[in-house]
């Protein structure tokens, strides 16, 4: 019995994630101009017909820098999510799987001692060790990020083994590699799933973030986080320079949130309405 | 007996339907039902009648998928409320009549105790919240309470949490905070179906004799008919949402009007008639043997200790004993499921025990197990048909077409057939997804076949099917079987022995199931005693 109520918060986010997407991947259609072509006459220019969304201090379209930079962040917070999300999947079922072995404890106290470690310091350990670069962003990213998923599955994964129907595989001659494919990973797929769209959004937060304080895109590059920074200067005489970058992180935070709701309340077993 | 005594609950025109996807599903239609003061009495269905839904229908319990179309119930004391009224508005004032009025026992105490609360706040919670007694008086009321309830030391027992206490004594327990606020009426929905034989004598003859005690009725919601037998006054047989025949007890059980008792009572009797299986087998060798088993989890409580029982080819070997008792995980352990910390399980003269990796599973093909829960042990994105064939896949066996064929074959042989082989078990009865997991085990050809509690959730009518199906397949495919269960009845009328299993270890070996009652082991004749028609309840 999926209502149309239910489902609507993931349309709304498909609808509005698609989109973001065609705004972006059509930045060159939308916006003739170059994102990183520098225009000294056009300095600090408020927003008008020529230029929606205004010009920045060294008089480059805003409008274009966002959408390109879009494509940037997007597209990075998804190769990160998905570093993330392979690496927790693998672990957490590999821990859930062979629980309390010498694998599963190794696991956990590495898990243990990422959490308790604050991301942005790493983040900057990372930039500091390797140099700051956006490869090296998303290394520092992923490698704090799959903790969560880990954990999950592995929760997932633990109860999934007490069941019946592991129970009834094994018997039947399943081995490890199909109990672990057919039996557990389809079960903790949807919860993580899940979880990673709400991830995505804070992801996309965090390499804003990470980029704002510089260690993520190198100018002139556009992207959001570092664009926000750039317009921090002027925020008082020309304001409109963060309103670009701020409306699209949010949209898409947005996106991503909506989605994951839509995604939990089809997934979600225990929120399945009886008989 | 209670003809005189005023009607105490009424319940008139009740109809219940369940919306699904598309339709409504009709659950209840237009029941009428009288309680009188000081009876019990019992409704008596299979699973699925709807007796359970009444029991929630005038409890305002329902879920919100039911619609109650009409209906009104009216309590002794004028209290009358139009049933209908129920469907969401939340206009009937169920806080007075739930507790006060009508109290309730469900299925699973232990799921109906909070868990992370102590009985004593329980209790605690429930006395204060009806403003039934001052908190200074909560624990000599609880305490007095418990100790009619046959509790010794209830002082101890309002410091525990509900993890701590057995399935029979959260019951008990359930039952104590049920009747702190002196109810009028009792209701009980399947109140010993969870437990075993022992503590489900407990729990009846309490209910019994506070019953008596205290002048409540008691409206008692089983598919057992040897429960219903035993407490009852009255019984009223319910079948598909519709009364089909109601009376006293004896009259009832021994004069069956309707075709639905009949047929009930005809089952039960099937599936409890003593064995008539030949136990004259030619030159029976030993097929597996359990040697001095012992299994444990945490070194002061071993589950199993010091087990040992031999299984002949084509014997069909019963064990019996009550619920942690170390059965199942005997059983598990001899499917491979559990590494046992010593002893040894032979096959054949070869140890099987704790193998691992390819080893376990070329012992798959020979050792088979069926569970108690069927549907919990099929995938339910999968159909009949791509079930079975699983075990063939994980084994590699066959190519695809030897795969679907011998899937096929199995499927008929359990009489799953045609276009029902393409179903999954959601879309599937009980009966029939017990009847796919069989197919599954045995399309591996084992030479022995564990039946955990196979049978034991199910209603009498499909229990004497799947016992039938089993002995069939049993002399046609000749393997063993090894059949675990709490059911003496079950047991008797399918094994050639039995062994009774207490405490983790087996007091005595096996023994021929028609003369089990000869055993001289006390527990044996506890168990014996429990299971015999309940009827010494009746005090």
């Amino acid at each position: 019995m999926h209502s149309t109520r239910r489902s609507v918060s993931l349309i709304a986010g498909t609808v509005l994630l698609g989109l973001l997407a065609v705004l972006i991947a059509g930045a060159h259609w939308i916006s003739p101009y170059d994102p990183v072509q520098q225009h000294a006459a056009e300095r600090l220019e408020k927003p008008s017909a020529q230029h929606p969304f205004g010009t920045d201090r060294f008089g480059r379209d805003l409008l274009a820098r966002t959408l390109h930079g879009g494509q940037i962040t997007l597209l990075s917070a998804m190769a990160a999510l998905s570093g993330a999300l392979a690496i927790g999947l693998a672990v957490g079922l590999a821990a859930g799987m062979f629980h309390n072995s010498l694998l599963d404890r190794l696991f956990m106290r590495m898990i243990d001692v990422l959490l308790a470690f604050p991301f942005m310091v790493l983040a900057m350990v990372v930039a500091a060790l390797f140099g700051t670069s956006l490869f090296h962003l998303l290394l520092a990213v992923i490698a704090v990020g799959w903790v969560t998923f880990a954990r999950l599955a592995r929760s997932v994964v633990l109860q999934a083994r007490n069941e019946t129907s592991f129970a009834a595989a094994r018997v039947l001659g399943a081995s490890n590699r199909t109990l672990i494919l057919r039996e557990l990973a389809p079960k903790a797929l949807s919860p993580v799933l899940i979880l990673a769209t709400f991830e995505l959004g804070s992801l996309i937060l965090s390499i804003a973030a990470l980029s704002f304080l510089g260690l993520g895109a190198q100018p002139p590059t556009p992207e959001w986080g570092s664009m926000l920074a750039d317009g921090r200067e002027y925020v008082l005489q020309s304001p409109h320079i963060m309103f670009g970058p701020a409306l699209f992180i949010m949209l898409s935070v947005l996106a991503f949130n909506l989605i994951g709701e839509g995604l939990r309340d089809r997934l979600d077993p225990y929120e399945k309405p009886q008989l | 007996m209670h003809a005189a005594s005023e009607a105490i609950l009424i319940v008139e025109q009740l109809q219940v339907s369940y919306r699904s996807k598309e339709q409504a599903r009709p659950i209840l239609h237009g029941l009428n039902l009288t309680l009188h003061q000081g009876e019990t009495v019992c409704l008596l269905g299979e699973s699925g009648s709807g007796k359970s839904t009444l029991a929630k229908a005038i409890t305002g319990l329902l879920p919100p998928s039911a619609q109650v179309g009409s209906g009104s119930l009216a309590l002794a004391g004028g209290i009358a409320v139009d049933l209908a009224d129920d469907n969401g508005s939340g206009s009937i004032p169920w806080q007075r009549i739930r507790g006060t009025e009508l109290a309730l026992l469900f299925q699973d105490a232990r799921q109906a105790l909070n868990p992370v609360m102590t009985i004593g706040q329980h209790f605690k919670e429930t006395l204060l919240d009806h403003r039934k007694a001052k908190p200074d008086e909560v624990e000599s009321i609880s305490c007095r309470l418990l100790r009619k309830l046959g509790f010794t030391d209830p002082l101890v027992l309002l410091s525990s949490y509900p993890f701590q206490l057995s399935g029979g004594m959260c019951q008990r327990i359930c039952l104590a905070i049920a009747l702190c606020l002196e109810p009028k009426v009792l209701i009980a929905d399947e109140p010993t179906s969870a437990l075993d034989t022992v503590s489900q004598r407990e729990v009846l003859s309490l209910i019994r004799a506070m019953q008596l005690d205290l002048g409540l009725t008691v409206l008692l919601i089983t598919h057992d008919l040897a429960v219903a037998r035993a407490v009852s006054d009255r019984v009223i047989v319910l079948d598909q949402g519709r009364l089909v025949e109601q009376g006293s007890v004896q009259r009832v059980f021994s004069q069956p009007k309707a075709l639905f008792t009949r047929q009930l009572l005809a089952y039960r009797s099937q599936v409890s008639a003593p064995a008539k299986l030949r136990s004259t087998r030619k030159s029976s060798a030993c097929l597996l043997e359990v040697r001095r088993l012992h299994k444990s989890y945490d070194a002061n409580q071993p589950i199993v200790r010091d087990a040992s029982l031999t299984l002949d080819e084509q014997e069909i070997v019963g064990v019996l004993g009550q619920s942690g008792c170390g059965k199942s995980t005997l059983a598990r352990c001899i499917a491979g499921l559990e590494t046992p910390n010593a002893g040894s399980i032979l096959l054949r003269g070869t140890d099987i025990s704790g193998l691992q990796g390819k080893a376990r599973r070329e012992i798959c093909r020979r050792i088979q197990m069926v569970f108690q829960d069927a549907r919990a042990s099929l995938h339910p994105g999968r159909t009949a048909q791509q079930l079975v064939q699983e075990p063939l896949q994980y084994l590699r066996i066959g190519n695809k077409q030897e795969r679907i064929a011998l899937a096929s074959h199995y499927l008929q042989e359990v009489g799953i057939e045609g276009e029902a082989q393409y179903r999954k078990p959601p879309q599937l009865s009980t009966g029939q997804c017990q009847r796919i997991a069989i197919a599954r085990a045995l399309v591996l050809k084992p030479e022995v076949l564990i039946c955990d509690e196979a049978v034991s959730a199910l209603d009498v009518r499909i229990q004497a099917q799947i016992l039938k199906l089993l002995k069939r397949l049993h002399k046609q495919y000749r393997f063993s079987i090894l059949m675990i269960s709490h059911d003496v009845s079950v047991l008797r009328s399918f094994c050639h022995h039995i062994a009774v299993m207490s405490d983790g270890r087996f007091q005595e070996g096996k023994q021929a199931s028609v003369r089990l009652h000869e055993s001289s082991q006390p527990h044996t004749q506890l168990l014996l005693r429990c299971a015999g028609d309940l009827e010494e309840v009746r005090i």
